[in-house]
């Protein structure tokens, strides 16, 4: 078993000639080493921070924003070994066919491949997250024992299911850098570098490959490493700072050559309190509001999805609409489920309110992006500022979603829903921490800043890991479908550079 | 005494007997001044529940308005089709957010008005 490398340990000039580095030592970054593990290929995994929180490695993260208040730059991710998923939740779902779709009513929507691509790495990257066995949307089979799901009318919304991070024990979920610095040390050919902050990318005159990567510690040495393959894996919005940064031959930066970089940024806002739903036979079971851990299995909760045909007929945009607490209705609310439930000829007497919570998908837009600003941190890298949007369709396109919920409960005469104004979603308003779009896939080199294995247009040997690459980004957690996307570029990359 | 006071002391007792059973009646079932929509409001079990959630609509219309697109409900068998109707064709209203078949929207608002 090796240590990691200490950046801070190593001379100044030095020089590392690996195959591969991979920028970054989140679950991207992580998740390709380990892939690549058992290749002759030797790779060189390059972390920013060290092993555990350290404030002044976190502080390189900070930056400017504007427009909808968003959680500051330096909160919503983690500067060190496992990146964000040291502060993840560990809520998984693979992204539903049409999230890959090219959709006419959608403007830049569309992966440049389907769904089917990207199913033979999701068993592996499951594995990786250890969320257990893949069940999601058929857990419904095995819930006997906790009570059936609450039955819907047939129409456009239907249960699905959340699997969560880590079943072994009760623990927290998996965070990468402390489950798998173990196995990163047994790799004999793959060489984690901490402490180590790629302050450059530096490329060809002709600008079409990388030369060289330039490094800096926090105290002050400056070394470099020329690989043959570089990966970006530095999370969604540090990918996008590294190209931009790096203007030295592409004067509006690495990949940049289309105005393309830093774009499209995207977020799953998570509207609170969005809805009451009305269980007219009393309380749910616990899968709704809470994560069930079934019987030496997985970790599960249940959500209210639209379906591929609805949104295809509906234009709605994904959304995971989940059950939150427990709710007192007013006096004007007991009189709509009364009314209503006799109306339908049901017994409410025991009917139990519960408010929803919502993760939601935004549509693609350029303008809501990140740029540089003329602040810059202790490397003397110009900090990042974003543009944060939010456009009121946004919302309206999750309305349609909750009314055809409340139509299904209607219709089976099992509940109703109250949507709450607009208002109070974004008075309640939380964000999933997850970086989207930013180097968008698309193999028109106009329109993505990388192709469909991840390279970045006109760069040879430049590749970008993570959900920076997603086009369209679905309202699922990011992390097990970003993971199988990496899993697909490990297999390119055997192909590649073997 | 004479037989037509007797008979018209009777017919005073019975009256009051009962008004009071009528008033007794009405802790079970609640009676209410007669509209002309009475028919219509048949469909209702808790009058004072639909009135109530009716309230919330002001803008609904004319009671005359409201009950003529209601006339085809009589009782709470047909309001139940009438629903399941609604329900199926996507006829729905949002009454302060709440989801509802438009044939209860409509009956709770005539009730608010009546």
């Amino acid at each position: 078993m090796t240590a990691f490398l200490d950046a801070r340990t190593l001379p100044s000039g030095t020089i590392l000639e690996p195959d591969i580095a991979i920028i970054g030592g989140g679950p991207a970054g992580i998740s390709l080493a380990l892939a690549l593990a058992d290749t002759p290929l030797n790779i060189l995994l390059l972390e920013s921070g060290g092993l555990n929180f350290d404030p002044a490695n976190q502080k390189m993260y900070g930056g400017a924003q504007s427009g909808v208040p968003y959680i500051a730059l330096d909160a919503g991710r983690l500067r060190f070994l496992g990146g964000s998923t040291n502060h993840w939740g560990g809520w998984c779902r693979p992204l539903d066919e049409i999230d890959f779709e090219a959709r006419q009513w959608l403007p830049h929507s569309g992966w440049p491949f389907p769904r089917t691509t990207l199913e033979p790495y999701y068993q592996r990257a499951q594995s990786l997250v250890e969320a257990g066995p893949w069940l999601y949307d058929k857990t419904a089979t095995g819930m006997a024992a906790q009570g059936p799901p609450l039955p819907m009318g047939e129409g456009g919304v239907y249960t699905s299911w959340f699997q969560f991070s880590k079943t072994r024990d009760s623990e927290l979920p998996t965070y990468f850098g402390h489950r798998y610095e173990g196995q990163l040390k047994l790799a004999p050919r793959v060489k984690p570098l901490l402490q180590g902050n790629v302050t450059g990318i530096r490329l060809s005159s002709n600008g079409r490959q990388v030369d060289r990567l330039d490094v800096g510690t926090l105290t002050g040495k400056t070394f470099t490493v020329t690989p043959r393959i570089t990966i970006l894996a530095a999370g969604g919005m540090e990918n996008a700072r590294l190209l931009l940064v790096s203007n030295d031959v592409m004067k509006t930066g690495a990949g940049n050559q289309n105005d393309l970089v830093g774009r499209f940024f995207a977020d799953n806002p998570i509207p609170r309190n969005v809805a009451t739903l009305v269980s007219f036979a009393g309380p749910l079971p616990a899968y709704y509001g809470a994560n069930l851990a079934l019987d030496r299995g997985p970790v599960v909760r249940a959500t209210f999805s639209p379906t591929d045909a609805f949104r295809r007929a509906t234009h709605v945009a994904a959304s995971l609409t989940t059950v939150e607490q427990g709710v007192e209705l007013d006096e004007k609310g007991t009189a709509a489920v009364v009314t209503t439930a006799i109306a339908l000829g049901v017994d409410a007497s025991n009917a139990k309110a519960y408010s929803l919570g919502c993760g939601m998908e935004l549509n693609p837009d350029p303008e809501r992006r990140l740029t540089l600003s003329d602040e810059k941190d202790a490397l003397g890298l110009p900090r990042l500022k974003l543009a944060m949007r939010m456009a009121d369709s946004d919302f309206l396109l999750y309305h349609a979603t909750m009314r055809e919920l409340g139509r299904q409960l209607l219709m089976s005469k099992s509940g109703m829903v109250r949507i709450n104004p607009h208002q109070e979603w974004s008075k309640n308003m939380d964000w999933g921490n997850h970086h989207l779009g930013t180097t968008r896939m698309h193999d028109d080199p106009k329109q993505g800043v990388v192709n469909a294995d991840g390279r970045v247009h006109g760069i040879a040997n430049l590749y970008v890991a993570g959900s920076s690459l997603f086009p369209t980004y679905g309202a699922s957690n990011p992390t097990l479908n970003l993971i199988a996307l990496t899993l697909k570029l490990a297999d390119h990359l055997k192909k590649a550079a073997l | 005494m004479k037989r037509r006071t007797v008979l018209g002391g009777v017919a005073a007792v019975g009256a009051v007997v009962a008004a009071g059973l009528y008033r007794f009646t009405d802790l079970f079932v609640k009676h209410y001044p007669p509209t002309p929509y009475d028919g219509v409001l048949a469909a209702l079990t808790d009058r004072d529940e639909a009135a109530k959630f009716g309230a919330l609509m002001r803008d609904a219309g004319t009671p005359e308005s409201l009950a003529a697109k209601l006339r085809a409900i009589g009782n709470p068998n047909a309001l139940a089709r009438a629903a399941q109707s609604d329900i199926a064709a996507g006829r729905l209203s949002e009454v302060d957010g709440w989801i509802v078949p438009e044939c209860v929207a409509l009956l709770s608002a005539l009730a608010a008005k009546v």
